[in-house]
């Protein structure tokens, strides 16, 4: 506050009114486009491919499909199709070539409600290992999905019968770091915090943060895992160290109550993976920088190795919009671009400056 | 997610006063009370009772309140507040412009990679995706058995209504395809040390260009935020990933400190050397090298760097600390230590030559089926992978002597010290046999190598030592006096071993056997024992016997060198360094010793002290040692290669720009046939830039030359089909060259286009008028417009097609509608003469307004700046031809709506026009006006 020239500058760089209720955008890896998915009021799934051009996203492509669409991402595609996956309210994953984007070029009834979240890894040159998708949903089911295999998930992560079906709110990929390893976190409307472990095959840790799970993001997905953020209904938002875990106390962890409402969306700067963006139901979004401890792991009384949080640093905040900010996504490419959209119908091109400065 | 909107809502107000709830009394709500209450938590409950407005609205108290709090814990999260977020207004101009050029150039840049990916899809398909996990077909949801997961859900305390989720359905065979059995037991805590399996090998044979610049990049990134967070080993595993997409100065910098942190100095150091070459002036490798040799106790050739670092940035603060405390460091110590530890660097080439080569040598000797060699590339990647450091820690082992070396039952921490070992147990005969037949050189260079090595390892392997350990051609009890030779050398007992090696010189030279590898080897070994008895004439002695056994072998002459620079016969010191870097360009010392002998020699012998040396014998190719010519590495040469290519290309795209730039000035400033020669020497850098083509045009056509502007248009045409100004400007051409019809196509076509270009729907009119009259009255000839191309060029269209500078220039000396029939006609017309600054052509608009008019079509444009210049119309020009005509426009122009305020903004030496003109209108007798009118007239001007 007492130098706002050093800081971090979130500016408005472009807004654009949709004609529908967009769920979810994503910037197209090596190139200055964007998709944006969502549903028309009558019902329907869209799909819009906007460009950014001297200041102005133009419409380049728009496609309607039979099922509204809630989210979307390129993080399995290679670098030079950049096909995108999609999972409708339907509970359908669809991959989907954006050159011909009518047919999708891989399709499967993934789960019997809807599809809440999507995370790929293996695509891009992010993560070692074969390009898999992770969807989860309102039934419960968190998989895993290759697109070589045509009608079955690779992995499938469920509830065993006879217990109540959480409602999966988010997954992520991460600990993708040699082609063995590979981890999914997975967050669930009852504050549970599931981390699988696809190389063991197994449960490796979980944990409750007793409010829903909105979102859970690795800061990178394709090294040892390092840090996990998770973000939770009533605005608060838990770091985890993932470098040590501890037999019973598990990932040490620093949380922060930052937003007076739900924190909708965590995403990390691709090119720093200490900072991070937050974006909360009242419009709002949050740029924290981790710091580290002067020693991330200490002997316990029993001579066990236990991981120690660092501090969370608020970088700036402002407020776009009087909705909540849905989704959010960095720019891949170019540093400080963020694009991100809420439930007021917009999506929006932001430029964050000097953050190589932080 | 859609409910959880609804769950917030529902969560919401019920609760009582917050000064009650909080415990704050109203007499708190107090400047005095606040200023004083240094307990942070109550200043915030304080002031959230004062935002909340319950007892009522303080702004003032709540700022003062909020700035106390600010003193005494600028992060309170009270203070938060949500800004607006920031527009392109709230950021200066500069910072803002500068902020999109960077976007604009981005989007530029995205769009060609965008391309070129495109363009390479096809390769996608050839490269090799990691194959599908293991199908989930069979889920069998009994997998409830599993005793560590049962564990882990009955010790859940919290309500958990969902134990289900930690077992997880997946067949077994899953587990087959990862080949990893489920581990029953949590080890006592996971410590993850992840980069142990980072691959540092990447395959990129399959990349392209683009991506490998980008995951270049980003592992460089990953390797940045592993040095951040102090995890040095992770960022080495990362920067060596990103070297392997594409090398680069910054990771191998990066690297270099990395390992500096590591205290892996010979990797660093290699490093280091790789950025120099690429960058033979990077300050930061300097700087790094320097640290480097201060930690390996090498100086001198630290003080060398920092002096270089200091040439380019005389204020650079670290080397200038660095080189005082390196400078104190040198007084401390003796001189003869230095000698000593200078000649230590020659053992370290030595041992790294050593290591090398023993590689190579197991290579050759170890059978498949040894455990040597299988141990050996198991524990490598273990180990970091990576070779200089294998080759460093024995060494530095060697130098301060064995420590450390109890946990030595430990397979995997023998690497090389132990595989060697072995190798000497299980090779015996088999090496024998090589000699028996051997003669290849590779052998007796292998087998000589491994001898001295040998003498390495043998000390930390202690009794693993096998002494009678062949040697080459030796007999046997010769061997064993080497390699005791070896032993004690390694030990530091130098006069024992000299006389160890002069027995076996001497046996060797009873017994009469022809081999004279190994005699050199034993007189340059007996060369090093001198060297560091101090005795360096018989090092010489040696080294030069040496030499006459084998021409040109690396060691022997690397002894002599240093043996004569230690006896400061620094020329011939200089000759044999010279010749050692002949043989080997990459001995690190070599080149440290030539470049400190070569300043000392220019201080004894002055400029010509090159004369004064004997000659350099040449050393013949086939004793330049092959491995070296590598030494420059692919990735090095690789990446010197694009660098070259990058800077041509760069350079070109300088001088093209500033060319075009320069054309361009040259047409704002008219002149034309200036301009046409930058543009040509623009096109013969980029034969395809479409934008230089129309300029030019542009230009021909301002000279008239209508078939060089049509034959530029067709070639702008060719590299863009659908280039508007290319069209119109052809048009123009056409129409000069009197082919109305091709003229009128083009225009056409422009129109199709783009059907809002006014100038030439206008030009279409012109002439498709023209193109009938010329139809029509082909026998009379002439058309009546003979040069149209003055009214051609319109006010709106920019002249220079600059494709991304946004409007360098505009609007130079366009033609002007000397008949404007509304008040945007007229605004038009006057702004452009008004622009260009052409008082001519603004008096011959003014002749053709009528007077009556002239307020109405000024309405608001008028301003100071406008107003005198058509003073300075009037008086320069129109007064001359029509007095009268002047008198009616100023006796209208005073009633113009803003004029009044353009009055008033006209600067002072305007007005002198001012006075000037009403001065001259005096002084012209008229019938029209008196001269009292005139003053009347002046009045209103003032």
């Amino acid at each position: 506050m007492s130098t706002p020239l050093s800081k971090p500058q979130i500016i408005s760089h472009i807004q654009k009114r949709l004609n529908y209720t967009v769920f979810d955008s994503k910037w197209i890896p090596c190139s200055a486009k964007f998709v944006c998915v969502g549903n028309f009021a009558r019902g329907t799934g869209v799909m819009q491919i906007y460009e950014v051009q001297q200041g102005e996203a133009q419409l380049i492509k728009e496609v309607e499909k039979p099922k509204p669409i809630k989210c979307a991402t390129f993080g399995a595609a290679s670098l030079q199709q950049r096909h995108i996956a999609t999972g409708d309210f339907d509970g359908n994953l669809n991959i989907w070539n954006l050159e011909v984007p009518e047919v999708p070029v891989y399709s499967v009834k993934a789960h019997k409600e809807i599809v809440n979240s999507i995370d790929g890894v293996g695509g891009l040159g992010i993560g070692d290992g074969a390009p898999e998708i992770v969807t989860g949903s309102r039934d419960g089911t968190v998989k895993v999905w290759d697109h070589r295999q045509r009608d079955s998930p690779v992995v499938n992560m469920e509830p065993v019968e006879g217990e109540t079906k959480r409602d999966c709110w988010t997954v992520a990929f991460g600990h993708a770091y040699n082609d063995q390893d590979r981890c999914v976190c997975a967050g669930y409307d009852n504050g549970d915090i599931k981390l699988f472990d696809l190389r063991n095959m197994s449960l490796r840790w979980e944990t409750n943060i007793k409010n829903g799970v909105c979102c859970v993001e690795f800061d990178r997905k394709d090294i040892n895992m390092n840090k996990l953020v998770a973000t939770s209904l009533e605005g608060k938002f838990h770091i985890f160290d993932m470098r040590t875990q501890h037999p019973t106390k598990g990932f040490a962890s620093v949380s922060e109550k930052a937003h007076k409402s739900t924190i909708w969306q965590v995403r990390h700067l691709p090119q720093n993976r200490e900072i991070f963006m937050t974006a909360g139901g009242a419009g709002n979004l949050h740029l924290w920088k981790y710091e580290y401890p002067a020693k991330r792991s200490k002997k316990d009384s029993d001579g066990v190795d236990v991981g120690v949080a660092g501090t969370v640093n608020l970088l700036q905040n402002v407020t776009v919009s009087t909705q909540p900010i849905a989704s959010l996504d960095w720019n891949p490419d170019k540093q400080g671009l963020l694009l991100c959209s809420g439930f007021d119908q917009t999506v929006r091109v932001h430029i964050v400056t000097k953050l190589n400065l932080v | 997610m859609m409910d959880v909107f609804e769950n917030c809502s529902t969560t919401a107000d019920h609760r009582e006063s917050l000064s009650k709830s909080l415990d704050v009394p109203v007499e708190c709500l107090d400047y005095g009370y606040i200023e004083k209450c240094k307990d942070v938590k109550y200043l915030e409950k304080i002031l959230k009772v004062l935002r909340s407005g319950e007892e009522g609205y303080y702004p003032h108290l709540i700022e003062f309140c909020e700035s106390h709090l600010e003193k005494l814990n600028p992060k309170s999260r009270v203070l938060r507040k949500a800004n607006p977020v920031a527009t392109s207004a709230s950021l200066g101009k500069d910072e803002w412009n500068q902020i999109v050029d960077e976007l604009m150039t981005w989007q530029e840049e995205t769009k060609n990679t965008e391309m070129s990916l495109q363009q390479q899809s096809t390769h996608d398909l050839m490269k090799e995706i990691p194959s599908i996990r293991g199908s989930t077909s069979s889920i069998s949801l009994s997998k409830t058995s599993n005793a560590k997961e049962k564990g882990n859900s009955s010790k859940r305390a919290l309500p958990r209504d969902y134990q289900e989720w930690d077992k997880f359905d997946v067949e077994k065979e899953c587990e087959r395809v990862d080949g990893d059995v489920l581990q029953s037991d949590h080890p006592p805590a996971v410590k993850i040390k992840g980069h142990a399996k980072i691959k540092t090998e990447v395959d990129v044979s399959l990349l392209t260009q683009q991506e490998r610049l980008l995951l270049a990049n980003r592992e460089k990134d990953k390797g940045n935020e592993a040095f951040r967070a102090i995890d040095y080993e992770e960022a080495v595993a990362y920067y060596s990933r990103s070297l392997c997409f594409s090398p680069t100065v910054a990771a191998y910098n990066n690297r270099a400190q990395a390992e500096i942190k590591l205290d892996q100095w010979h990797n660093a150091m290699t490093d280091c050397q790789s950025v120099l070459d690429l960058e033979p002036c990077n300050v930061k490798a300097l700087l790094r090298r320097a640290t480097v040799h201060k930690h390996m106790g090498q100086l001198h050739l630290a003080t060398d760097d920092l002096r270089e670092v200091l040439m380019e940035e005389p204020q650079n603060a670290v080397a200038i600390a660095l080189l005082s405390e390196i400078e104190t460091l040198e007084e401390n110590q003796p001189e003869q230590q230095r000698r000593g530890k200078r000649i230590l660097i020659q053992e370290e080439e030595e041992e790294n030559d050593d290591s090398n080569n023993n590689m190579q040598a197991q290579a050759f000797l170890a059978e498949p089926s040894q455990p040597v060699g299988g141990e050996e590339s198991s524990a490598a990647p273990g180990e970091r992978g990576d070779m200089g450091n294998a080759q460093k820690k024995p060494h530095s082992r060697g130098d301060r002597g064995p420590h450390g070396d109890a946990s030595s039952s430990h397979a995997g921490q023998w690497r090389s010290k132990g595989a060697s070992s072995d190798k000497y147990k299980v090779t015996p005969h088999e090496s024998k046999e090589k000699v028996s037949n051997g003669t290849s050189k590779r052998d007796s260079t292998a087998s000589s190598q491994t001898d001295q090595s040998g003498s390495g390892k043998t000390t930390q392997a202690g009794e693993t030592v096998n002494l009678d350990a062949p040697c080459g051609a030796l007999p046997p009890p010769l061997a064993r006096l080497k390699n005791e030779g070896n032993l004690l050398f390694k030990n530091g007992q130098f006069a024992d071993a000299l006389e160890k090696y002069s027995q076996a010189i001497q046996g060797y030279t009873d017994s009469g056997i022809d081999s004279p590898q190994d005699l050199c080897v034993l007189y340059s070994n007996r060369a090093a024992c001198s060297l560091k008895n101090g005795s360096s004439h018989d090092c010489i002695q040696d080294a030069t016997t040496a030499l006459e056994l084998q021409p040109f072998s690396l060691k022997p002459l690397l002894r002599r060198a240093m043996a004569y620079e230690s006896l400061e016969r620094y020329r011939k010191a200089y000759v044999d360094y010279k010749t050692v870097l002949q043989i080997d360009t990459s001995v690190q010392a070599a080149h440290d010793s030539v470049n400190r002998i070569s300043r000392l020699l220019v201080e004894q012998d002055g400029p010509e002290w090159r004369e004064k040396l004997s000659e350099i014998p040449l050393v013949p190719l086939s004793a330049q040692q092959h491995r070296r010519e590598e030494q420059p590495s692919a990735e090095v040469l690789q990446a010197r290669a694009e660098k070259a290519a990058r800077d041509a290309e760069r350079k070109a795209e300088i001088r093209f720009s500033a060319l075009k730039q320069e054309g361009n000035e040259f047409v704002k400033k008219g002149q034309h046939q200036e301009a046409v020669g930058k543009y040509s020497e623009c096109l013969k850098l980029k034969p395809e830039d479409c934008a230089i083509y129309t300029n030019r045009a542009l230009c021909y056509l301002k000279l008239e030359k209508f078939t060089e502007a049509k034959l530029d248009c067709d070639a702008a045409l060719k590299l863009e089909p659908t280039n508007k100004k290319a069209f119109y400007r052809r048009a123009l051409a056409f129409k000069g060259l009197k082919d109305y019809l091709a003229c009128s196509t083009d225009l056409q076509e422009v129109l199709q286009q783009d059907p809002n270009v006014q100038e030439a729907e206008k030009e279409l009119e012109e002439v498709t008028v023209l193109l009938r009259e010329s139809l029509a009255n082909d026998s009379r000839g002439k058309p009546r417009k003979t040069v149209p191309i003055t009214e051609v060029e319109d006010d709106d269209e920019e002249p220079v097609a600059v494709p991304n500078s946004a409007g360098s220039c505009r609007g130079q000396d366009t033609t002007i509608n000397f008949h404007p029939t509304c008040s945007v006609e007229f605004g038009q017309a006057l702004n452009a003469a008004c622009v260009t600054g052409n008082t001519a052509a603004c008096s011959n608009l003014l002749a053709s307004t009528a007077p009556e008019m002239l307020p109405q079509y000024l309405s608001t444009q008028l301003d100071g700046h406008t107003l005198s210049f058509i003073v300075q119309a009037l008086d320069s020009h129109l007064l001359e031809k029509d007095t009268n005509l002047v008198y009616q426009h100023l006796n209208h122009l005073h009633t113009a709506d803003r004029f009044s305020i353009a009055l008033m903004l006209m600067e002072k030496d305007k007005r002198r026009h001012m006075t000037h003109l009403f001065e001259h209108l005096s002084s012209v007798e008229s019938t029209e006006f008196t001269k009292n009118d005139v003053q009347n007239l002046a009045n209103k001007y003032k």
